[in-house]
């Protein structure tokens, strides 16, 4: 949809906003008497439940049977946060530098992190409190390695909130990873997970 | 005082003070990478140059004094091209690993790239593999390194490990351990500290959090009486670890301070507690029913005034031996010197030129001492006369006379030593009597030290100016402790050395000059306080109530300067205090620390409030660390006593000492201190005992089993006996050189 025209705010012959005609408001109590007899007995509400009966009985229903059928959503919709994996090694690809706890506004993100056998810094734990996160995607917009992303599941529905948010739940899944469906957000330095990636050679 | 300008202003420099010094204090800002104001300049950053009217080319201001006269310039554009340049050479190919880097945000490298806008890199070297060494509680990553040198001129001039040194070899150079394989040192940590860049980093800290998102919580250490400053570095932990603060690491000011590795790897000693109202009132009616009160010197000056109150109040009796020891030790010398404090200071041991020890393992005992003699050693040649029955292998880099005596004969030595630094010296008749009438032969005999030893003393103390006396704790608990204060009183009259006595817990100088202590004696009911008791309350052994842990709890300590330091709260406790039981028996306050400005004034303690007190050095090396207590006038007293038998030791001798870094019950359980409890030997010893190396014994009168290890450095017939990790059981009121009975285990 082109949505130019619409820019112009200023009701004119080009524009496409035009004013809606509304009738007088009544002022007077006998006016105020015609006009709700009018609406009364007017029948209105039969044309609204003629076009649900015509609707009824031709089946051709435009309703999104959720949780059946689900809408796409917006690629820049944020959802519940996931950690993605490297590609090409299937490491993970947060290095806990600890900038999305330290910029997080709700301070809803919590994370350990140790030394690991390879001298590595490693994270241990990663939680975000869904209960006070606001969704702002701070913490997306400043990862260094687009480790921590806004997913596409907007459901929260399950006993406890905090039952998304450990890292085991937010990390893809190996099997995922292998199988192609780790979904890459196609912002600025992501790669495309089409392309063949290999692992940055470390000795020279 | 040196006339000379900078920037065409004109600056005044002491003699001996170097240009970057003179403009430092006169507020010039000369960028350095590798200085360091506690040691001799690395001189290897040479970042520092600056111009001159004399010369031709750049100086380095960190150790050219200045000229009368001199014009120098700190900031022309040659300058800032030279430093450029030197910022360019640093950061080729220094890893782009900020993110994870443990120095991120406190980084020397990272401020002078910046400040210096280094955004890219002009040329390249060929990238080497090069190895992350893990040193017990040191990892360092040569990778990281800068080669600045901090590292290896603390340790050797300020610690006195002398435990790595830089390993040349142009682009390849690294640090190394010294002489070793690996990393043999006391572990002070010291050299993470100084460390600008993340290259040497504390192995138990790193990858654990980032420097920029720890609260820094400024401290005095709890563990020895020389009230070191640190800094508790505090974050929350993960969700799932429980999401509550935590002690991350410590740190110091380094650039003036100095901390030893039980301060900053022994941090983690507070425990938890909840509310228990039942236990709470059993504590009160303990209180109310109690005939003492029996506590360690492990504790505020405040807490320390609660008790006072109490004991005023109820009319109970207060114990504790250890600080009765060192009341009784500094009555007695003030007594004879009129003055109620020591004139010696931890600053003084560092600028002295002669220092003679005497009773005391220092290295152990008081760390804080130890690198005081380093720095004197080092950069005033100090002579350093060690006087002890038993040799200590970390001091052997910097003293420079080891003089042996028999244990328990410290009277007598002291008395030599008396009469030989007082020869020629205008004292009184009575003294001069009682020097005249010493059986030299006997005492000689008996504490088996020499006549020539005494000589060669005074021979190195000739050409010295600055001299300190260091008495040990060994001193404070021997049987003629009062004899011996008023001899040392003498000595600090009648020469020139400074004094100073170095009691054994953090806080013994605070509780002798606030309570009125009396004689332990076994009574019933009494309720310790970190103490042997029939009711317990504290933060160690088995408590019956749970008391917040030092590092839980706001307060001040007197350190053996006579400084009162204040210590905050770095872990928050969720139980009672004992301000607490206290208010519920009718010495009410709303906080404890409303007790400092209480502190008895009579005893030099200022009235002033905790929260008017500093806790942090000035930029120039300042200390703005609470104040000093005033030293009052005593009326002189005291007599002489003639010097009694000495006594003798024999058979399975054992010297309650604790090993490196461990100092009592707090230590015992941080997790990153080694823990040996070992009795160590020596081959005479262990013949003497009847034991050999790997025998697990038991010693009578101290519970739990210690395994023996025979020790190649030590000599003589004398076993190390650790007591730390005794949690009221450390004996710390005997004399530390006690004949034991030794049983060994499965025979």
């Amino acid at each position: 949809m082109h949505s130019e025209p619409l820019n112009d705010r200023n009701v004119s012959e080009q524009s496409p906003y035009y004013y809606v005609d509304i009738e007088e408001y009544p002022t007077t109590g006998w006016d105020k008497f015609k006009q709700v007899v009018k609406r009364t007995f007017r029948g209105e509400l039969f044309v609204g439940l003629w076009v649900v009966m015509r609707e009824l009985v031709k089946f051709n229903i435009h309703t999104v049977k959720y949780p059946l059928e689900k809408l796409p959503i917006g690629p820049r919709y944020r959802a519940v946060h996931k950690l993605l994996r490297l590609w090409e090694s299937g490491y993970e690809r947060c290095i806990g530098c600890g900038l999305c706890e330290k910029i997080c506004i709700s301070d809803c993100i919590r994370m350990d992190t140790k030394i690991d056998e390879n001298s590595r810094k490693e994270v241990t734990e990663y939680s975000i409190n869904l209960g006070r996160c606001i969704f702002c995607g701070y913490c997306a917009e400043v990862c260094p390695e687009l480790a921590i992303v806004h997913g596409q599941r907007y459901e929260n529905g399950s006993e406890q909130r905090s039952h998304f948010v450990i890292k085991d739940d937010m990390l893809t899944p190996l099997d995922f990873l292998t199988s192609g469906q780790q979904t890459e957000y196609p912002g600025f330095g992501s790669i495309n997970p089409n392309e063949s990636v290999t692992k940055t050679p470390l000795a020279y | 005082m040196i006339e000379f300008t900078i920037n065409n202003q004109p600056v005044t420099a002491k003699k001996g003070e170097t240009i970057l010094q003179a403009a430092r204090k006169a507020g010039f800002y000369i960028p350095t990478m590798c200085y360091i104001e506690k040691t001799t300049p690395c001189a290897s950053c040479r970042l520092c140059v600056v111009e001159t009217d004399k010369t031709d080319g750049l100086i380095l201001s960190c150790q050219t004094p200045p000229t009368q006269g001199l014009a120098v310039t700190i900031d022309s554009e040659r300058l800032q091209t030279e430093r450029t340049n030197i910022m360019r050479m640093y950061d080729v190919n220094h890893p782009l690993e900020c993110g994870v880097c443990d120095k991120s945000g406190a980084c020397d490298l990272q401020n002078k790239t910046l400040e210096f806008g280094v955004s890219t890199q002009h040329f390249s070297a060929k990238e080497q593999h090069r190895k992350i060494e893990h040193w017990g509680l040191i990892n360092y990553d040569p990778s990281l390194c800068i080669l600045c040198e901090k590292c290896v001129h603390v340790c050797n001039e300020i610690i006195g490990d002398d435990a790595i040194e830089l390993q040349f070899g142009g682009y390849k150079s690294a640090v190394i351990p010294k002489n070793s394989e690996t990393l043999d040192c006391t572990f002070c940590g010291e050299c993470i500290a100084v460390c600008p860049v993340g290259a040497l980093v504390s192995s138990k800290f790193q990858y654990s959090a980032n420097a920029w998102e720890l609260t820094q919580i400024p401290a005095t250490c709890a563990h020895c009486s020389a009230g070191c400053s640190l800094t508790y570095e505090v974050r929350h932990t993960s969700n799932l670890l429980g999401a509550k603060q935590k002690i991350y690491r410590v740190t110091n000011n380094f650039e003036v301070a100095t901390l030893c590795g039980a301060g900053r790897f022994g941090f983690d000693f507070d425990i938890q507690a909840a509310k228990e109202e039942s236990v709470f009132e059993k504590a009160v009616s303990a209180f109310k029913n109690a005939k003492a009160i029996r506590f360690s010197s492990l504790i505020t000056n405040e807490e320390t005034l609660i008790l006072q109150r109490l004991k005023e109040k109820l009319g109970v009796k207060l114990f504790n031996e250890e600080a009765r020891a060192y009341q009784s030790f500094m009555d007695a010398y003030s007594s004879m010197s009129g003055k109620s404090a020591f004139s010696g200071t931890l600053d003084a041991v560092a600028q002295s030129d002669a220092i003679i020890v005497l009773g005391g393992r220092i290295s152990t005992d008081n760390p804080a001492v130890r690198y005081a003699m380093t720095t004197a050693a080092r950069h005033n040649g100090a002579k350093i006369i060690y006087m002890h029955p038993l040799e200590d292998v970390l001091l052997q880099n910097v003293v420079t006379q080891n003089v042996r005596y028999e244990a328990g004969s410290e009277e007598g030595v002291i008395a030599m030593l008396t009469q030989t630094l007082l020869e020629g010296c205008d004292v009184d008749n009575a003294i001069k009597a009682f020097l005249e009438s010493l059986d030299e032969g006997y005492l000689c005999a008996e504490s088996n030290v020499g006549n020539e030893e005494f000589a060669q003393i005074l021979k190195s103390l000739r050409r010295a100016q600055r001299k300190t006396l260091i008495i040990g704790s060994d001193v404070l608990s021997h049987k003629r402790a009062d004899n011996i204060a008023r001899l040392c009183a003498l000595i600090e009259m009648h020469t020139d050395f400074s004094l100073i006595v170095l009691p054994q817990t953090v806080n013994t100088v605070g509780v002798s000059l606030i309570c009125d202590l009396d004689r332990d004696e076994e009574s019933a009911d009494v309720v310790g306080y970190n103490a042997q008791g029939d009711f317990v309350i504290g933060s160690m052994g088995e408590c019956v109530l749970a008391m917040p842990s030092l590092n839980q709890q706001e307060g001040t300590f007197v350190s053996i300067n006579y400084q009162l330091l204040s210590t905050n709260v770095a872990v928050a406790f969720e139980g009672y205090c004992l301000n607490d039981i206290a208010s519920s028996l009718g010495v009410k306050a709303l906080n404890t620390i409303d007790y400092t400005v209480q502190l008895p004034i009579q005893k030099g303690f200022k009235a002033i409030g905790f929260d008017a007190l500093g806790n942090f050095y000035g930029g120039l090396g300042e200390d703005n660390r609470g104040y000093m207590l005033e030293t009052m006038d005593v009326a002189v007293e005291g007599e002489l006593e003639a010097i009694d038998d000495l006594p003798e030791f024999n058979g399975t001798v054992v010297y309650r000492c604790n090993p490196v870094n461990q100092f009592n019950a707090y230590t015992a359980r941080t997790s990153q201190l080694e823990m040996d409890t070992s009795l160590r030997g020596s081959v005479q010893f262990a013949t003497a005992a009847r034991i050999s190396d790997g025998d697990s014994v038991t010693i009578e009168g101290y519970a739990g089993a210690r395994v023996f290890v025979l020790d190649e450095t030590l000599k003589g017939t004398i076993a190390l006996f650790p007591t730390y990790d005794i949690a009221f059981g450390g004996a710390h009121e005997n004399y530390r050189f006690e004949k034991i009975k030794l049983k060994r285990m499965g025979s």
